[in-house]
């Protein structure tokens, strides 16, 4: 009840907010909301499926540029062909986890990266895709002006809360808890009769489809798209960076990580007046950092300080486990 | 004169404990086994001795000196040399090569290759090889060289007839006798009772990270080790 | 006439290809980390290359490689032992790769900050433009001596790994880090000798790659696409494989550019793909 009551006040704050709050805010949240979904989409593949992708950047761009052209090629407002930006992505993802998949963590990692930047410069040297100057969005003058802002504002909310309800639902399910425990043995999830591949692939694809989601949206808003920013690897970097510093493997982790990241970048920027390079050596510093230190994340921290449980996934079980699962230096992994 | 002397020794896996207050000797020449089924601490109790496991409590003395703290580096060239469990060899070297590491920091002493290739003849013809084209039991023997290279006060074996065919064990054993008569004190670490207390002058049997039952092999029964081992 | 001189060049540019990959084949076969920042030493040194040779424009850049490669050696042991040796004990495989990932981006960065996104190059005088003739085709002699440079240090590498005491003990270390204490080895410091290598390595190949053609604060990244491929294309755990596939790569990659001149570094990339798709394993793959 109560949590029915918290998410309609959350819906109608949101529609209210374009009224409430001046452009640059929405601008600015807009952005946040946007960086949370894709954030929570890595968190997906790395922290839940045990899959780290140096390359989801070619996501971003591959939903950004199926808006694009769909809505130009077929002249209609962009809005209408935003699940497209997602099919694209879903799909290109299916394929190519038939290739990736043979590779092992690491390799996967890099060899996503490769495949980003062989599309990018695919897409460079395609001049019906504007190609290395990139194209414009004419078909936003379908749309009367006032409702650009609001609108990118309200599916920034609707593409993160989907993400973080969305990533929510899939680990409560039958896949989440085989995706759970691919991700802390494959083998013994194999021997349990686990599919290992299939988890994988369905964390994947939706994974994929998100990203593109929100990248295409993201495009949508600056009305301009270039490979050289929609493959862009700063946004692997701003994804990796929120969900490490919040905690990989946990949904609040994110969010923790998300306020931090922009928190960083006005402070750096704005406050001190430093050109961007200073604020991505400071995320770097930070990272390297949280690795070191609190691999495990902020959230973790806080939360087993504050005894808070949020948005837990975890399994509660019935018998207390004991003592067997140690073995020579493992650790369950929580 | 006691060679090694472990006193209420404690060892924990984070915060799972292994071994509980454990006491044990061993005098020079001589060969001791420390028995138990899978999971009572023997393995533990050997790694700790080399200094891989942490311990939390309790002293290890080797020929008088405290090795408690000391780490596993500098235990080979103190006169202790470990064949780990599942022997552990290094697949990128040659069987040659892999005795090279053990005489890497070796003490003086009698133990050179002709000296093992004496006791394993097989190693011989087998020595450019990968240890990845050996039998089981031509790879313990590897391992067993491998560790007598650096020319060990005491020779540590872990479960060395596990997965071997009982006529490989016997030859394995036999090298054993050769090598306490050469002088080397050792302790047999084996889940099979009956051959290690065979083999050896005193027996410990450890059940659940704790001492039950310790004497001289043959003044020992049979059923007092069962007992002992199974906690009857 | 053409075509069998792109592909000599390819094999010349291949061997400094498969020099960027060795370092990286070093640190990923004996400590089992990918070292993302890879690419970025590799910058850094064609930019100390840069420094130095403006500071003292008399001597040739060749000559600036030994102090640049023993500052280098001196930054991998000091890296590895303040700050990798910390997490390469830990059992998960991300790790590293996210540490290196965040130095990477502090690095690229702070070059960026320090010398700006102008493209540079190094000069080597007269050498640049000298050639022989062998077999018809008109070689450059610096590219020759690239390759004889790559060449030798894979050929002293391999020698130092499978016929020294050193060697041995690295081999020893990469198959198994805790048993090797056990025979007095500290694996902590045969890691920073390691990674010192590494690094060196690296730095000659970031050298010779910047007397090649120019460079960027920006170029780490396709460095360490490169060295990636080379690593596994090769095969890991091979070197000579690595040589291979670094040559193959540079073959590939010039022959793409004369039918197509915009593509940058596509048709390598192209070819990792259908490399991987056929043999996951690479063309020497040693380890499962």
């Amino acid at each position: 009840m109560r949590a029915a009551a918290a998410m309609g006040l959350v819906i109608a704050a949101t529609v209210a907010a374009p009224w409430v709050i001046g452009e640059g805010v929405q601008r600015f949240l807009a952005e946040v909301f946007l960086m949370l979904a894709m954030a929570e989409m890595w968190n997906l593949l790395a922290g839940y499926a045990g899959l780290v992708s140096m390359g989801q950047q070619v996501f971003v761009g591959l939903g950004a540029y199926s808006l694009f052209f769909a809505s130009m090629s077929l002249n209609v407002a962009p809005y209408w062909v935003l699940p497209l930006a997602l099919l694209v992505c879903a799909g290109v993802a299916a394929v190519i986890a038939l290739f990736l998949f043979r590779l092992r963590e690491a390799y996967f990692a890099i060899g996503m990266w490769v495949f980003s930047e062989i599309v990018s410069l695919v897409v460079s040297k395609s001049e019906w895709l504007g190609g290395e100057r990139g194209m414009g969005l004419r078909t936003a003058r379908l749309v009367a002006a006032r409702w650009l802002e609001p609108v990118t504002f309200w599916l920034s909310v609707a593409i993160a809360g989907g993400a973080v309800v969305g990533t929510y639902l899939l680990m409560k399910s039958r896949v989440g808890l085989g995706l759970m425990t691919v991700r802390d043995n494959d083998l013994a999830a194999t021997s349990i009769g686990v599919d290992v591949w299939r988890n994988r692939f369905i964390a994947f694809v939706v994974s994929a489809a998100g990203t593109g989601l929100a990248g295409a949206v993201s495009f949508n808003a600056t009305l301009y798209v270039a490979p050289g920013f929609a493959f862009d690897p700063n946004w692997v970097v701003a994804m990796m960076f929120i969900v490490l510093m919040g905690g990989i493997g946990t949904l609040e982790g994110p969010i923790v990580g998300t306020v931090i990241y922009f928190a960083l970048r006005e402070v750096v920027t704005v406050v001190f007046g430093l050109p961007g390079t200073w604020y991505l050596v400071g995320l770097g510093l930070v990272a390297m950092a949280t690795m070191l230190y609190a691999p495990a994340g902020l959230w973790p921290m806080a939360r087993d300080r504050f005894r808070v449980e949020w948005l837990s996934v975890r399994r509660r079980p019935s018998v207390r486990s004991g003592v067997a699962a140690v073995t020579w230096g493992r650790e369950l992994r929580r | 004169m006691t060679l090694l002397e472990v006193r209420g020794l404690d060892a924990f896996y984070g915060d799972f404990q292994a071994l509980f207050d454990l006491d044990l000797e061993v005098r020079a020449g001589e060969t001791v086994a420390l028995v138990g089924a899978n999971g009572a601490g023997k393995s533990t109790f050997l790694k700790c001795l080399v200094g891989l496991v942490e311990t939390k409590r309790g002293v290890i003395r080797f020929s008088g000196d405290d090795i408690t703290a000391t780490p596993a580096e500098r235990i080979s060239q103190l006169g202790l040399s470990l064949v780990p469990e599942g022997r552990l060899l290094f697949p990128s070297l040659t069987v040659e090569e892999n005795l090279m590491m053990g005489a890497l920091h070796r003490r003086p002493g009698a133990w050179t290759f002709d000296s093992v290739y004496e006791i394993f003849p097989i190693l011989r013809e087998r020595r450019r090889q990968s240890p990845n084209s050996l039998s089981g039991g031509q790879q313990h023997m590897v391992a067993i060289g491998r560790a007598l290279m650096s020319n060990p006060k005491l020779l540590l074996c872990d479960e060395i007839s596990l997965g071997l065919a009982p006529m490989v064990i016997e030859q394995i054993y036999q090298s054993f006798a050769r090598i306490g008569s050469a002088g080397a004190s050792i302790v047999l670490v084996e889940q099979d009772v009956k051959r290690a207390a065979a083999a050896a002058d005193r027996v410990y049997c450890l059940l659940k990270g704790r001492v039950t039952l310790h004497g001289s092999a043959r003044d020992l029964s049979f059923d007092e080790l069962c007992r002992a081992y199974f906690g009857a | 006439m053409i075509w069998v001189e792109t592909i000599v060049n390819g094999v010349l540019v291949g061997g400094l290809y498969g020099l960027l990959g060795v370092g990286l084949a070093l640190i990923v076969g004996v400590m089992r980390v990918v070292n993302v920042s890879h690419g970025e030493f590799i910058v850094l040194a064609a930019f100390m290359g840069v420094s130095l040779s403006g500071l003292v424009p008399s001597i040739h850049p060749l000559v600036l490689l030994v102090p640049i490669v023993l500052v280098f050696f001196a930054l991998g042991y000091v890296m590895q032992a303040a700050l990798f040796n910390k997490i390469v004990a830990r059992p998960d495989p991300f790790a590293a790769i996210l540490l290196t990932f965040g130095l990477a981006v502090v690095m690229r960065n702070v070059m960026l900050e320090g010398y700006g996104a102008d493209p540079r190059t190094l000069t080597a005088g007269t050498l640049a433009h000298a050639s022989v003739r062998i077999f018809g085709l008109s070689i450059g002699v610096l590219p020759l001596l690239m390759l004889g440079v790559s060449t030798a240090l894979f050929v002293a590498l391999q020698l130092v790994l499978t016929r020294t005491t050193f060697g041995r003990i690295v081999r020893a270390t990469a198959d198994n880090r805790e048993v090797v204490r056990l025979m007095g080895v500290n694996p902590g410091r045969v890691y920073n000798v390691v990674m010192g290598l590494a690094l060196a390595l690296a730095s000659v190949a970031g050298v010779l790659l910047a007397i090649r053609s120019n460079f960027t604060a920006y170029s780490g990244v396709e460095r360490l696409l490169i060295a990636f491929e080379v690593v596994v294309l090769g095969g890991l755990g091979s070197f000579w494989g690595a040589m291979l596939g670094g040559i193959l790569l540079g073959v590939v990659q010039l022959v793409g550019l004369k039918f197509d001149p915009n593509a940058g570094p596509l048709y390598a990339h192209l070819l990792f793909f259908v490399g991987v798709l056929l043999r996951p394993n690479g063309l020497f793959g040693v380890r499962t």
